[in-house]
C-alpha cells in the first residue's frame, strides 16, 4: 500500500461538480418554496405569465433538485470519493481527465436545456421522465460518459478491493441507466408521420396500464437509485471520514447492500395500489416495501453505531450532527414508506400530501443534508482552506432541522386529514364534503409549508455563503485534515 | 428513560396527538377500519422511528466502540468485523419469512380482489342505509338533499343555489326572463315529461315579452292575454297540469328529477345529466332542499 | 464469494445487474399482453382530443388531477364508476398522476359541461370560491397546434396499429384534407362557449388551445 502522501489527488472535476451542486440546489429550492407558497396563496401564480403557473413549475422545481442538485452532488462526490478509496488520481490519465470534463460540460450544458425545455412546455407527462425524446438521448450520452470516466477510473485502481462506496456508486450507474432506457422509450411522431408537426414531441411506446407500470417501476428506482443509493455511498465515506471511526460492521454493510439491490425493484407497484394493475402486483408492491424496511435500516443503523462512544464528536461537529440527523431522516423515510405501501394506509395516504410529506423528509432531512455535509467535508481539502465559519454552519443546522420538521408534520396532518375526508360520509351515507372543502381546510398547512421553505432555502443560501467564503477568504491550511474538517 | 428518549417520544406524542385532534375536528369516524389502520400506522412510523434511532444514537453516549478489524484500508476508513445487531437480523429473517409466507401462501388462500371488496362494500351500504332512506321524513329529505347538493350541485349553481351570477340556474327564484324568452324562442325537447316537445315561436315580440316578465315575476297580478298560448300545455296557473308539462311556479319533485336524470341545455349553458349517479331517495332529497331554496 | 466479487468488478456489475434486473422480468412483462386491450366500444381519440390531451400535458394538469377512479364507494360516488384496465388502451402516456390536489378528472365529461370550462378555465374562482386552481387565461388566446396531433394519429397507427380510419396517412395532402374535420369538431365545442375571441378564431380558421382542452375533456368519461 501506498502512503497517502504520495498521491496528489486532481479535483478540478469534483469542483466544477459542487458549483453545479450550490446553483441548482438554490435555483431548485427557490422554485420549491415558490409553488409552495402558490397553494397557500394562488395569486403568486401569475408572477410570470404562462410560464409561472403552479402546473408548469412543479415538474422544474422536481426534476432541478433530482437532476441538477442531487446528480451534481453525487457526481461531486464520486469525483472526490472515488479517487481516494481507489487509490488513483484522475491527473494519471489523460483520457480519464478528458471524459470527467467532458460529462461535466455535457451535463452542464444539458441540464440547463432541459429545464428550460420543460418551462416551453416540452413534457412527456410522464413524472421524473418529462423530457422528451432529443433530451433524454443528451441524458444518455451524460450516463455513459459518468460511466466511462468511472470504470477508467476502477480499471487503473491501486485498491484492490473495492470499498462500500463504490459499490454503491456503481449500482448507482447501473440502475439507472437500466430503468431510464425502459422509461423512456418513445417514438417522434415526426419522422414517422413523414414529417409532420413538432419534431420535439413524442409518443410512449407503452400505453395505460403497461406505461404505469415501467414509469412506476423507474419512477420508485429512481428513488433507489437517486436518493437512496448514491447518497448511502456518501455516508459510508464522509462519516468514517470525517469522524476519524471505523465501520462498525462489514458484514451490515454487505447484507444490506445486496438486500436493498435485491428488494428495492420489486417493490415499484406500491404507486399503484388500487389501480388497475391486477392484485398479485399490488400485492407485491406491499410485502416487499416491508422488507425494505431492514436492508434501509441496515445502512442507517451501521453508520449510527459508527459514532459509537463517540458523543463528544456529535456536540462538537456540526458536520458529524448533520450526518447523524440525516441517517434519523433516512430511518423515518423508509419506515414512513413502507407503512404507505400498506393497501389500508395507501387507501387513505394515496393523492394526499401526505406523499409530499413523506419525499421531503427524505429529500430535506437525507439527501440534501448528506450532500451538503459531504462538500463542506470536500471543501477544506479541493480548496486548502478552512471553512469559513463554524456559527454559520451552527445556525444553519437548526435552522434547515426546524424546517423539515415543520414541512413534514404540516404534510402529515395535512394529508391524513384530507385522506380522511375525502372517504367521510355522513348519517345518511353521503359524502360529508365536496371537494373544495377538502381543499380550503388545508390553507394552514400549506402556509406553514411555505415558511418551512422559506427557512429551509435560507439555511441552504447560509450553506452556498458559507462555501464561497471558504473558497475566497478560508484561512489557508498548510496540509490536509486527516479527520475532523477544520472550521473556524 | 433518558432525558433524550423522553423528549423525543414526547415529539411523537404531540404529532400524533395534533393529528387526532385536527381529524377528530372535522367530524373524522375514526372506528372506520381504513382511518384505524391509518392512525396505527402513523403512530407506528412515530413511535419506531424515535425509539430506535435515539437507541442508537444514546450507544454514542454510553457505549465504546470496538472489535476485531478487517486487513483494509480505504482512504484511511477502517472497517470492524462485528456481528450483526441482533434485533436488526432477526428482522430481517423475519421479515423475509413472513414475505415468502405471504406470496405463497398467506395471499393466494386468501384470494382478495379489490373489486369484490368494493362490491361487498357497496352492497353493506345499501343494506344499512335502506331503511332508513325509505322512512326518512320531509326534515330528514332535506337535510340529505342539501348535503349532496353541497357535494354535486354546488361546483355549478353555487352553494346557495343562486347560480354565480347567471353561470347556471339561480334557485332563489323560478325562473329569470332571459331563459323564458330563450326557451319561447327556440322550443325545447330534454326534459321527457309526458307532453314531449314545447314547440317554438309560441309567441313573439312584445307578447313574448309580456309572458316572460309576468312568469318571471311568480306569475303574479293581472296575466297577459298572450299567456293562453302557454296555457294549453302548463295550465292556466302555470303548474305544468300535474306533471304534463314543467311546472312554471315551482321547483317540484318532477322537474327536478326530470332536469337531473336528462340535463339541460337553455340560455345560461348546459347542464350534465346524472343519470346513473342519482338513487332515486336522493332525487327526492334534492327536490325536497332545493324547494327550500326560493327566496 | 462476495469479497472476491468485491476484488473483480467486472463481476461485481455484472451481479448488481442480474440481482435488479430480476424483478422487472417478473413483475412487469407478464401484464404486457394483458393490459393493453381496449374495452369493447373504446374509439381513439380524434385529433381534436389529442391536441387537447397535449395542452393538458403541456400545461402539466397532471401536478395537481388524477385519472384513476379507485374501487372505494366513496371515489364511485364522488367521480363516477372504478376505473378499468381497458379504458386506458390507447393513453399514450398514461395520465393517472400521483397528487390530487384538484379533483379526479377520469370521468369528467359525465358532470361538467362546456361552458362550465370556459368559465373555470378562465377564473377558477369564479365558479368554485376559494378555489387555488390557477387561472389559464393563455389557453383563450394561444393557438392549438392541431398538425402535432394529427401527426400523433398517424404515428399510434401506422405504429401501434391503432384504429383510426384509412384516410389517416403520413402525407401532407391527407392532413390539409383533415383540418376541416378538426375545424368542424371545434365548432361545435365553440356553439357552447361565450367568449367572443375563441368564436372568432375558430370562424377564422384558428383553434384557440381551450377549445381542444374543453374537447378533451368533454371526452374524458
Ligand atoms: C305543446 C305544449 C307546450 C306549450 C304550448 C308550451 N309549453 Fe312550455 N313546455 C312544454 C314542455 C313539454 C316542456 C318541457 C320541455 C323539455 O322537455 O325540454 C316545456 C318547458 C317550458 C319551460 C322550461 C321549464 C324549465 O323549468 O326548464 C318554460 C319556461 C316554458 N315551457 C314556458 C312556456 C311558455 C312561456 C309558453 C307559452 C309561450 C309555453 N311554455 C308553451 C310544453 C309546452
Ligand atoms: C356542470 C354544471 C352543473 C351541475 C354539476 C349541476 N347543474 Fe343544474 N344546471 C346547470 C345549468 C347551466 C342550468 C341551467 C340551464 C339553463 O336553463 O340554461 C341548470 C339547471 C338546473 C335545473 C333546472 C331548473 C329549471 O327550472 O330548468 C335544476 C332543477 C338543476 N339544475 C338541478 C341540479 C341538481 C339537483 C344538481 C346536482 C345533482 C345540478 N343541477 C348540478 C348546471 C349544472
Ligand atoms: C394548483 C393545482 C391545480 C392545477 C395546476 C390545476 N388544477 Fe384543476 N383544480 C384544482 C382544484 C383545487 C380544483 C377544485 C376546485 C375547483 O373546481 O376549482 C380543480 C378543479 C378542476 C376541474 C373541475 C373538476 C370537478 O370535478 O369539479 C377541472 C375540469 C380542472 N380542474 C381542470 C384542470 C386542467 C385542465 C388543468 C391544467 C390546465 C388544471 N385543472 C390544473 C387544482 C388545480
Ligand atoms: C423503504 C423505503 C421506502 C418505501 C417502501 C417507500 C414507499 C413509498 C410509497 C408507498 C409512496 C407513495 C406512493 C403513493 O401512494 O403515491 C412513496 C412515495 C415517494 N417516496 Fe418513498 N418510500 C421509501 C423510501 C423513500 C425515500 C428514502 C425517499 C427519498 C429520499 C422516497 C421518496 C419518495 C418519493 C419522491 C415519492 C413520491 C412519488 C410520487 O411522485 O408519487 N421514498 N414511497
Ligand atoms: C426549499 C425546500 C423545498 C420546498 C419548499 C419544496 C416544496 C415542494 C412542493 C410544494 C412540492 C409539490 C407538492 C404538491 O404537489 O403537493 C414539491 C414536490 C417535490 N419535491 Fe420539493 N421542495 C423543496 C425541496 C426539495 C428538494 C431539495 C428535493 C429533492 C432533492 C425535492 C424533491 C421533490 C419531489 C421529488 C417532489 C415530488 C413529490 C411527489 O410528486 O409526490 N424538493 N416540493
Ligand atoms: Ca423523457
Ligand atoms: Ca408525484
Ligand atoms: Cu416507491
Amino acid at each position: 500500500m501506498q502512503s497517502n502522501a504520495a498521491l496528489e489527488y486532481d479535483y478540478t472535476v469534483a469542483k466544477l461538480f459542487t458549483f453545479t451542486t450550490i446553483l441548482f440546489g438554490i435555483l431548485g429550492m427557490i422554485i420549491g418554496t415558490l409553488i409552495a407558497a402558490q397553494l397557500a396563496f394562488p395569486e403568486l401564480n401569475y408572477l410570470l405569465g404562462e410560464y409561472g403557473t403552479f402546473s408548469r413549475l412543479r415538474p422544474v422545481h422536481t426534476t432541478v433538485v433530482i437532476y441538477g442538485f442531487t446528480l451534481s452532488g453525487v457526481f461531486a462526490t464520486f469525483y472526490y470519493v472515488s479517487q481516494r478509496v481507489l487509490k488513483v488520481s484522475m491527473a494519471e490519465s489523460k483520457f480519464i481527465m478528458f471524459m470527467g470534463k467532458f460529462h461535466f460540460w455535457l451535463y452542464f450544458v444539458g441540464a440547463l436545456l432541459a429545464t428550460i425545455s420543460l418551462l416551453l412546455g416540452y413534457s412527456q407527462s410522464k413524472e421524473y421522465a418529462q423530457y422528451e425524446w432529443p433530451i433524454d438521448i443528451v441524458i444518455v450520452i451524460i450516463w455513459v460518459s459518468w460511466g466511462v470516466a468511472m470504470f477508467a477510473l476502477i480499471g487503473i485502481r491501486r485498491e484492490k478491493a473495492l470499498y462500500i462506496s463504490m459499490w454503491y456508486y456503481i449500482a448507482c450507474f447501473l440502475g439507472v441507466a437500466m430503468l431510464y432506457l425502459f422509461n423512456n422509450m418513445a417514438v417522434p411522431t415526426y419522422f414517422a408521420s413523414g414529417g409532420l408537426g413538432s419534431i420535439m414531441h413524442s409518443v410512449s411506446m407503452y400505453s395505460g396500464t403497461n406505461d404505469a407500470l415501467v414509469q412506476w417501476w423507474w419512477g420508485h428506482n429512481a428513488v433507489a437509485f437517486v436518493f437512496t443509493v448514491p447518497i448511502v455511498a456518501m455516508i459510508y465515506y464522509f462519516l468514517p471520514k470525517e469522524s476519524g471511526q471505523a465501520i462498525y460492521s462489514y458484514k451490515l454493510s454487505l447484507l444490506s447492500f445486496w438486500g436493498l439491490m435485491f428488494i428495492y425493484l420489486w417493490a415499484g407497484s406500491h404507486h399503484l395500489l388500487w389501480s388497475t394493475v391486477p392484485d398479485w402486483m399490488q400485492t407485491m408492491g406491499s410485502v416487499f416495501s416491508v422488507v425494505l424496511i431492514l436492508p434501509s435500516w441496515g445502512s442507517a443503523i451501521n453508520m449510527l453505531l459508527t459514532m459509537k462512544g463517540e458523543w463528544n464528536q456529535l456536540t462538537e461537529n456540526p458536520l458529524i450532527k448533520f450526518m447523524v440527523l440525516a441517517s434519523t431522516f433516512y430511518m423515518l423515510s423508509t419506515l414512513e414508506g413502507p407503512i404507505q405501501a400498506i393497501k389500508s394506509v395507501n387507501a387513505i395516504a394515496h393523492f394526499t400530501d401526505w406523499i409530499p410529506g413523506h419525499v421531503h423528509d427524505g429529500v430535506l432531512g437525507w439527501v440534501v443534508f448528506m450532500i451538503m455535509a459531504g462538500l463542506f467535508h470536500m471543501a477544506p481539502r479541493m480548496f486548502k482552506k478552512e471553512i469559513y465559519s463554524k456559527n454559520l454552519l451552527e445556525a444553519q443546522f437548526w435552522l434547515q432541522t426546524t424546517a423539515v420538521v415543520l414541512y413534514f408534520t404540516s404534510m402529515w396532518i395535512a394529508g391524513i386529514t384530507q385522506g380522511m375526508m375525502w372517504r367521510a360520509v355522513d348519517e345518511y351515507g353521503n359524502l360529508m364534503y365536496s371537494f373544495i372543502d377538502t381543499v380550503t381546510v388545508l390553507h394552514p398547512y400549506y402556509a406553514i409549508r411555505a415558511l418551512s421553505g422559506v427557512l429551509y432555502l435560507t439555511g441552504f443560501l447560509m450553506f452556498a455563503y458559507n462555501m464561497i467564503k471558504t473558497m475566497t477568504s478560508g484561512r489557508e491550511l498548510s496540509e490536509e485534515p486527516q479527520f475532523r474538517s477544520p472550521m473556524a | 428513560m433518558n432525558a433524550l428518549m423522553i423528549k423525543g417520544l414526547l415529539f411523537a406524542a404531540i404529532l400524533i396527538g395534533a393529528t387526532i385532534y385536527v381529524v377528530d375536528s372535522m367530524n373524522i369516524d375514526l372506528s372506520d377500519p381504513i382511518n384505524m389502520i391509518t392512525m396505527i400506522g402513523a403512530i407506528a412510523i412515530a413511535v419506531l422511528t424515535v425509539g430506535v434511532s435515539i437507541k442508537y444514537i444514546n450507544q454514542m453516549k454510553s457505549d465504546t466502540a470496538g472489535g476485531e478489524l478487517c486487513e483494509d484500508k480505504w482512504d484511511g476508513i477502517g472497517e470492524y468485523k462485528n456481528e450483526l445487531p441482533g434485533g436488526w437480523a432477526y428482522s430481517w429473517l423475519g421479515t423475509v419469512i413472513w414475505a415468502f409466507w405471504y406470496m405463497i401462501s398467506g395471499y393466494p388462500v386468501n384470494a382478495f380482489s379489490q373489486i369484490g371488496q368494493y362490491n361487498d362494500e357497496v352492497k353493506a351500504y345499501n343494506v344499512k342505509f335502506e331503511e332508513m332512506h325509505n322512512s326518512a321524513d320531509a326534515s330528514t329529505l332535506k337535510e340529505m338533499g342539501e348535503s349532496i347538493f353541497l357535494v354535486q350541485c354546488a361546483p355549478c349553481h353555487g352553494s346557495t343555489g343562486d347560480g354565480l351570477s347567471g353561470k347556471a340556474h339561480d334557485f332563489t327564484s323560478r325562473m329569470s326572463k332571459i331563459q323564458i324568452l330563450d326557451v319561447i324562442a327556440k322550443g325545447s325537447n330534454q326534459l321527457g315529461y309526458p307532453m314531449g316537445a314545447m314547440p317554438k315561436d309560441m309567441a313573439t315580440g312584445a307578447d313574448a315579452e309580456a309572458i316572460a316578465i309576468y312568469v318571471a315575476g311568480g306569475m303574479k297580478g293581472e296575466q297577459p292575454a298572450a299567456f293562453a298560448a302557454c296555457a294549453s300545455c302548463h295550465g292556466a296557473d302555470g303548474k305544468g297540469m300535474s306533471g304534463m308539462a314543467p311546472n312554471l311556479t315551482v321547483f317540484d319533485e318532477t322537474l327536478v328529477g326530470n332536469v337531473v336524470k336528462n340535463g339541460k341545455k337553455g340560455a345560461l349553458g348546459k347542464m350534465p345529466a346524472f343519470n346513473d349517479r342519482m338513487t332515486p331517495v336522493q332525487i327526492k332529497a334534492l327536490a325536497a332542499y332545493i324547494a327550500t331554496l326560493k327566496g | 464469494m462476495f469479497h472476491w466479487l468485491e476484488k473483480n468488478p467486472f463481476f461485481f456489475s455484472v451481479g448488481v445487474f442480474i440481482v435488479i434486473a430480476f424483478a422487472g422480468l417478473i413483475e412487469i412483462l407478464p401484464n404486457f399482453a394483458e393490459a393493453s386491450r381496449p374495452v369493447v366500444g373504446l374509439k381513439p381519440y380524434t385529433v381534436l382530443e389529442l391536441a387537447g390531451k397535449e395542452v393538458y400535458k403541456k400545461d402539466n394538469c397532471i401536478a395537481c388531477h388524477s385519472q384513476l377512479i379507485r374501487p372505494f364507494k366513496s371515489e364511485t360516488d364522488r367521480y363516477g364508476q372504478y376505473s378499468l384496465s381497458g379504458e386506458y388502451a390507447y393513453d399514450r402516456p398514461f395520465l393517472w398522476g400521483s397528487k390530487r390536489t384538484g379533483p379526479d378528472l377520469h370521468r369528467v365529461g359525465n358532470y361538467r359541461t362546456t361552458d362550465w370550462h370556459e368559465n373555470h378555465m378562465w377564473e377558477p374562482t369564479d365558479v368554485v370560491p376559494g378555489s387555488i386552481m390557477p387561472a389559464y387565461k393563455h389557453h383563450f388566446t394561444n393557438i392549438a397546434d392541431i398538425e402535432t396531433a394529427y401527426a400523433e394519429a398517424v404515428t399510434v397507427k401506422n405504429v401501434f396499429a391503432t384504429p383510426y380510419g384509412d384516410e389517416f396517412q403520413a402525407t401532407k395532402e391527407a392532413w390539409e384534407a383533415h383540418k376541416a374535420v378538426v375545424l368542424a369538431e371545434a365548432k361545435t365545442i365553440t356553439a357552447d362557449m361565450k367568449n367572443k375571441d375563441v368564436k372568432e378564431a375558430v370562424a377564422a380558421g384558428k383553434i384557440p388551445e381551450i377549445v381542444a382542452l374543453i374537447a378533451y375533456l368533454n371526452r374524458l368519461k
